[in-house]
């Protein structure tokens, strides 16, 4: 009998424990720990922060769900690990804590981190719900944005113009892709909603050029030529009347203004009567104790916070990287049974160049880490788990995302007819420049194309997800 | 809107923007982008399988 737990209940660690409680057998119990009693399929937020969706089309209740699947199901934060126990007992456990104050100490035989990232809106100053910018990061953020929407829409119909700024909030931050698909559902949504001619809009992002997405970019086949990503993205900001700010770090958010400075030093500022600006991200702090209580925070967790795995953390310069220092399995280098998976495995390096300014500021977009490659990674570590469970000696399974594709459908407007959504595949994730010595990537493989298709598809992931995430039946034959 | 930086960019033509909302086109379009994403999805799941 195994006792296997799971931080997390977000893309990876939902898919993880779905998995988990189908390959373990009855006597194993499979735990998860997370402080929300809500999924939330995230991609989706997006629609709620534009009004066309609310909440709880986005989200559902946990408990039912683990109850009915036989999966235990503990509503709290994990706080700290004891990979080695204590004095007094070796059993490693997992403290966490609930909002009514409560603490847990949870045993595990095998633990697996997916935690995600945390919201770090403290980095810039001003930055987040909590100042003066909104965020659709959460479901009740992206329902703010939605309401601030509504009140400068009334304000453009009578008669006002007014300046919207969308984009991310601070030089090292990553996910630019789902502020991308924000700018461009709000674009949409304001001629929808006949204001469109009374509305600014500006993009402001960290990436050295439009369409880095924290990828560096993406190379596709396009009449005649192999064509960066950037000129499809300036093509579709033209094209909607969308001005941009690109090599910029946000400083400071003030109530209409935000300051930043961008990559040749310079500083300026852009006004604003309603921006969205997406955070950076870190781990979420989980710390990390010996037997002894000593603190092994930081052979477990690098300085920012996410778990080191089975990746090559040397820290060589970029020019030295390889495809190959990308983790496999997820496992714990100091720890077998310990594993990550999703947004809280520590990259190795950054794939976009990382630049900073004369002044020294990094502005340079950190990976990314999505939907596609966060819960695939997460069923290869439940696989190993469960095959190590089994008495197997170490990880069975691989998912590594310099060999994995990823394919995104950025939704560019939201109606069954009229919308349109980019819809995106690259092979692989991480560059691989041994194998494709002139793109990184697999050209065959990486392609782009805006149409009513991709919309359509956009419409049936969100449906044919939320169905596996509660685990209707042949929730399995859905892939992640 | 910042006149240089749109001046600079591709802009697509009529006939690309009215095949992005051409139901026929776009059906075909639905079933070839699916399958390149299948394809996709089953080579990142080889290491996944049991
Ligand atoms: C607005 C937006 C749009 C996006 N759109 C797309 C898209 O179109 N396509 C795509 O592929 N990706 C998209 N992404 C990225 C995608 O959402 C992430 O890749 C994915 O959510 C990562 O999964 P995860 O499980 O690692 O983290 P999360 O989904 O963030 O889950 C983390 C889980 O851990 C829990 N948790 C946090 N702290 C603790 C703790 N201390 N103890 C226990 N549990 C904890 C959280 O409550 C949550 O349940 C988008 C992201 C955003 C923000």
């Amino acid at each position: 009998m195994s006792r296997v737990v799971v931080l997390g209940a977000g893309i990876a660690g939902h898919t993880a424990v779905a998995y988990l409680r189908r390959w373990l057998g009855r006597d194993d119990t499979v735990t998860v720990i997370s402080p929300r009693p809500d999924y939330n399929w995230v991609p989706s937020n997006i629609w709620v922060g534009v009004g066309l969706m609310k909440p709880d089309k986005v989200t559902f209740p946990l408990a039912p769900i683990y109850e009915r699947k036989g999966i235990e199901f503990v509503q709290a934060a994990a706080t700290q690990l004891h990979p080695e126990g204590d004095a007094q007992d070796s059993t490693p456990y997992v403290v966490a804590a609930s909002d009514d104050g409560k603490v847990h100490r949870v045993p595990y035989d095998f633990l697996i981190n997916a935690t995600g990232p945390a919201l770090r809106f403290d980095k810039t100053e001003g930055l987040g719900p909590e100042g003066h910018s909104l965020s659709v990061c959460l479901p009740d953020h992206a329902a703010e944005a939605s309401r601030a929407l509504d009140e400068e829409v009334e304000r453009m119909k009578r008669g006002e113009r007014r300046k919207f700024l969308v984009g991310v909030g601070h030089g090292t931050c990553t996910c630019e892709g789902a502020a991308f698909e924000y700018i461009v559902n709000l674009e949409f949504e304001l001629r929808h909603r006949g204001v469109r001619d009374k509305a600014d809009i500006t993009w402001i992002t960290n990436e050295y050029e439009l369409g880095d997405f924290g990828m560096g970019g993406m190379q596709l086949k396009h009449g005649g030529y192999v064509t960066p990503s950037s000129i499809f993205n300036a093509s579709l900001f033209a094209e909607r009347g969308i001005d941009w700010i690109t090599r910029a770090h946000v400083e400071k958010v003030e109530p209409d203004r935000v300051q930043y400075e961008t990559l040749d030093g310079a500083k300026a500022e852009q006004e604003f009567d309603f921006a969205m600006l997406l955070p950076p991200f870190s781990g979420v702090g989980l710390t990390a104790v010996d037997a002894h209580g000593a603190d092994i925070t930081d052979k477990v967790f690098a300085p920012n916070g996410f778990m080191r795995v089975d990746a090559d953390y040397s820290g060589k310069p970029y020019e030295e990287w390889k495809a190959s220092d990308w983790p496999r399995t997820y496992q714990s280098p100091v720890y077998p049974n310990l594993f990550a998976a999703g947004i809280a495995f520590a990259p190795p390096h950054a794939i976009s160049v990382p630049r900073k300014s004369p002044n020294g500021t990094v502005i340079a977009p950190a990976p990314p880490r999505t939907g596609m490659p966060s819960a695939t990674i997460a069923k290869a570590v439940a696989a190993s788990v469960t095959d190590m469970v089994r008495g197997g000696e170490g990880p069975t399974h691989t998912a590594s995302m310099a060999e994995m594709g990823a394919s995104c459908v950025a939704s560019a407007g939201a109606n069954p007819f009229t919308g349109t959504a980019a819809a995106m595949t690259v092979f692989p994730i991480v560059p691989d420049w041994d194998e494709y010595p002139e793109t990184g990537r697999d050209i065959k493989r990486t392609f782009g194309e805006i149409g009513l298709a991709g919309h359509w598809i956009k419409i049936l992931l969100h449906h044919m997800f939320l169905y596996k995430a509660r685990l209707r039946p042949g929730w399995r034959l859905i892939p992640e | 809107m910042d006149h240089d930086q749109a001046m600079y960019a591709t802009k697509p033509t009529r006939r690309t923007v009215f095949m992005r909302t051409f139901l026929p086109w776009q059906m075909w379009r639905f079933a070839v982008i699916n399958v390149k994403m299948i394809e996709l999805i089953r080579r990142g799941h080889r290491g996944t399988k049991r």
